[in-house]
């Protein structure tokens, strides 16, 4: 399994570029991409996906130009979009069925393998009842259980977490670690946490770029010796931010604790153990 | 107020902000261009008995604003309603619920914005119609006002009273589309053959023509010197008219009170909305029946997915479980009482008398399905599923065929009875023309479909398909009723086959990009 993604753009309008200039290899295991909203990270995934065909450049897995031959792509593929739909009349089990049926999957097997998927994702219960009825993370699931139907060898999650639930995104990250074993898995997230426990491989995006890309320990370096905390009075906040990059802040008593990024950290200040989420943060502000 | 005017000009504008409203306007103008006709064509739009106006500027405003008033009060409803019903599917329903705009403000701007709708049409045609006066240039002078009064007091009165209707007709019936649809066509019907002699009654002419269509009278009779009542036509009359006779037209003086009665007619439009704003639930039904629904989660122990352990499936990509689900969707698709009328449709096929059954139930039969065929292509996209569809493993050559053949295989399923009639009697032939005109509108519910990215358009003319054909006109007969030779089958099957190309041709194209 390899995927290759060589100077990938897309462009939308005229001058207007959803990614521009994208190269990475991936093979097997997970790659988390980071960006923050508009960075072109489902832009990226539809091309992956066959949805949409790269304006320049190429995107091919083990040598196959999937521009050119989609279906070879499509026959591996388990797709989550961002924002997807579904018949709100046709229950879970016809909805799968429908959902298999497009992918090309069946035998004796199908049923049973539906029912244990919504089984394994907490969707047994409503399984007989409209989609339609479902809340916003059922839904979620349903796409999640559409991905999982056949054997996907190439599985792509845009934003899978949302509207789950602490529990349910818990339970997704243990399954996608499960899954990786011989597939590569590629999912897409503005939220650090969602990413940093389970992907081998990290890439952060801003503005249809990649700005770096590597396993988590590497991205995480660029960062290593910068982030400190201190403490400072409320009303200095504004101050503070504009000559230094925040990470978040909290109450302590009547001051703040800030923790922030720098070179030159102020006298009173704590060096702390980066964490992937300052590193996120000074990638994509300081480029 | 400013609001209010905003809140119609977004919606006016996200409306008529697509490509199937353009779609819209070139159909209109082609339309248009057939209200009067050219002076050698061999139909006729408005005549009395032998005789037609001069090509003057008063024949051009009158006969134009009198078919728009009909023709767009018919199509027109079609083209907007289910305004409210797009708020709904867009989830934009639920945003507006909560927002501070009063009910009786929605529906008004519902009503303007289907109005401004269809006054984008009325323009058109407006235009089309002097355009067309210069072009057939009879030697007549150009009297703007002849052209202005017409549309003013006759279109503009009627088609806002259509704007009017559909809206009642959605708060009314709600999610019943199909029943919306069935019930505007008899109120249509009815108001047309409210025929009225008597002067004071032509105020209950929602559509205003028939004033204008008396003083013609007059004056024909005029001619003619004769009493008895003149053999009127206003629509589409095919076949070699011989010459017509010509008199001169030059307008008519609207009377104070048939001026006044136009104005009513719009108050009585707004009077219904009002009345109607009480009713109107404000998306809470739909909130209601979810709320219903919804299911209570069990909490449970968290159970995990081994993937590693569940059965493994088998890949399979023949096309016929596909086409099994498509048909079963299909078949599944609106409300459970459209299949008693299916069966009714069915039974009647067996039994009426075959002439009958072939020519007026069959098409009707067909045209109730509109619903579920007129999204064939377009479903995925308004229920949002195209990332699904498009990824699956060839799209084309599994998922496109299966799903116009499970469509095609729908509608031969409800011609069923007739089929085995026409086989018992052994006339191969018509079996293949209706097999033929299952697919011919599969096919271009289809076209139209990748074309617009809409089914409006579609059911507009799938519409005015069935109302030709019911009404006996062989021109437009795709399934074969009417008496034809072996060559109109020929024909007819080339024109099947010109179209499922250009829709696969279409849909591929479409894939590419
Ligand atoms: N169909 C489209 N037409 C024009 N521009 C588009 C289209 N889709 C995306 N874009 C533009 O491309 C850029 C990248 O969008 P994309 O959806 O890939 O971002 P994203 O990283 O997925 O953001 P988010 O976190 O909000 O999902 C944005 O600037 C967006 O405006
Ligand atoms: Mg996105």
């Amino acid at each position: 399994m390899k995927l290759e993604i060589q100077n990938v753009s897309k462009k939308y309008q005229r001058n207007t570029y959803g990614l521009k200039d994208f190269s990475i290899t991936i093979e097997k295991g997970i790659l988390g991409l980071l960006g923050p909203n508009g960075a072109g990270k489902s832009t990226l995934l539809k091309m992956i996906a066959t949805v949409n065909k790269p304006t320049q450049g190429i995107i091919s897995l083990n040598k196959n130009n999937i521009a050119k031959d989609a279906n070879y792509m499509r026959k591996q593929l388990g797709f989550l979009p961002q924002d997807f739909g579904v018949y709100p009349n046709l229950n879970a089990y016809e909805f799968l069925e429908y959902m298999a049926a497009m992918k090309g999957i069946g035998g004796s097997n199908l049923k049973s393998r539906i029912h244990q998927l919504l089984n394994g994702l907490n969707l047994i219960d409503a399984a007989k009842k409209p989609i339609g009825t479902y809340s916003g993370g059922m839904k979620q699931r349903i796409g999640i259980a559409q991905v999982l139907l056949n054997d996907p060898k190439i599985i792509i999650f845009d934003e899978p977490t949302v509207g789950l639930d602490p529990e349910e995104r818990v339970r997704f990250r243990s399954l996608i670690s499960d899954l990786a074993n011989d597939c590569i898995v590629i999912l897409s997230s503005h939220i650090v946490s969602d990413i940093d426990t389970i992907a081998d491989q990290v890439a952060v995006m801003k503005n249809g770029t990649l700005i770096t890309n590597g396993n988590q320990d590497y991205i995480i370096n660029t960062v290593s010796s910068k982030v400190y905390e201190t403490t400072i009075k409320k009303d200095d906040l504004v101050s503070f931010k504009l000559k230094n990059l925040v990470v978040s802040t909290s109450r302590k008593n009547e001051n703040l604790q800030v923790r922030y990024i720098t070179e030159s950290p102020t006298s009173n200040s704590v060096q702390q153990i980066a964490t992937l989420e300052d590193a996120y943060l000074y990638l994509t502000k300081n480029n | 107020m400013k609001s209010f005017v905003t809140i119609i000009k977004l919606d006016y504008l996200q409306r008529t902000r697509s490509y199937s409203f353009l779609i819209t306007l070139c159909a209109s103008l082609a339309i248009a261009y057939t209200f009067v006709p050219e002076p050698n064509a061999n139909y006729s739009t408005i005549r009395i008995a032998d005789y037609v106006g001069v090509y003057n500027s008063a024949w051009f405003g009158y006969v134009t604003a009198i078919m728009t008033s009909i023709f767009l009060s018919l199509i027109g409803f079609y083209l907007i309603n289910g305004n409210i019903k797009t708020d709904i599917d867009n989830r934009v329903g639920h945003i507006i619920a909560a927002t501070r705009i009063r009910n009786l403000s929605y529906l008004l701007s519902k009503v303007l914005s289907n109005f401004m709708l269809l006054l984008s049409i009325v323009g058109v045609v407006f235009v089309m119609s002097i355009i067309l006066f210069f072009l057939y240039n009879a030697g007549y002078s150009f009297e703007i006002i002849h052209f202005i009064k017409p549309y003013i007091f006759i279109t503009l009165p009627a088609i806002f009273f259509i704007a009017v209707i559909a809206v009642v007709f959605e708060v009314l019936f709600e999610k019943y589309t199909t029943l919306q649809n069935i019930l505007f066509f008899f109120l249509f019907s009815f108001l047309v053959l409210f025929s009225s002699k008597n002067e004071n009654q032509f105020l209950f002419d929602v559509f205003g023509n028939k004033v204008v269509i008396q003083q013609m009278e007059e004056q024909v009779k005029n001619i003619t010197k004769s009493d008895e009542t003149k053999s009127l036509s206003i629509g589409y009359v095919l076949g070699n008219v011989k010459k017509a006779n010509t008199f001169e037209f030059n307008g008519v003086d609207f009377s104070t009170s048939f001026i006044i009665s136009r104005f009513i007619w719009i108050g009585l439009g707004l009077g219904f909305i009002i009345l109607l704003t009480p009713f109107f639930n404000r998306f809470n039904k739909e909130n209601n029946n979810t709320k219903k629904a919804t299911i209570a989660q069990k909490p449970q122990g968290v159970k995990e997915i081994m993937l590693s352990v569940i059965p493994k499936v088998t890949e399979n990509y023949r096309i016929l479980p596909l086409l099994k689900t498509e048909f079963f969707l299909l078949f599944r698709k609106g409300k459970k009482w459209l299949w008693i009328i299916n069966i009714i449709g069915m039974l009647l096929l067996a039994v009426l008398p075959l002439k009958i059954a072939y020519q007026m139930a069959l098409p009707i039969i067909w045209f109730l399905q509109v619903h579920r065929i007129s999204d064939i292509t377009t479903r995925e996209l308004t229920h949002n599923i195209h990332y699904f569809t498009c990824t699956s493993y060839r799209p084309m050559t599994r998922l496109l065929i299966s799903k116009l053949c499970s469509a095609i295989l729908l509608v031969l399923l409800l011609a069923s009875p007739l089929l085995i009639r026409l086989s018992v009697s052994l006339d191969f032939l018509s079996i293949l023309t209706i097999v033929l005109g299952a697919t011919f509108i599969v096919m271009m519910a289809t076209w139209f479909g990748l074309l617009t990215r809409g089914k409006k358009l579609f059911e507009v003319l799938f519409f005015m398909l069935t109302y030709t054909n019911i009404n006996g006109i062989a021109f437009v007969d795709y399934f074969g009723g009417y008496e034809h030779q072996k060559f109109y089958v020929v024909q007819l099957a080339l024109l099947v086959i010109v179209v499922t190309c250009s829709c696969f041709i279409l849909k591929k194209y479409q894939l590419e990009k």
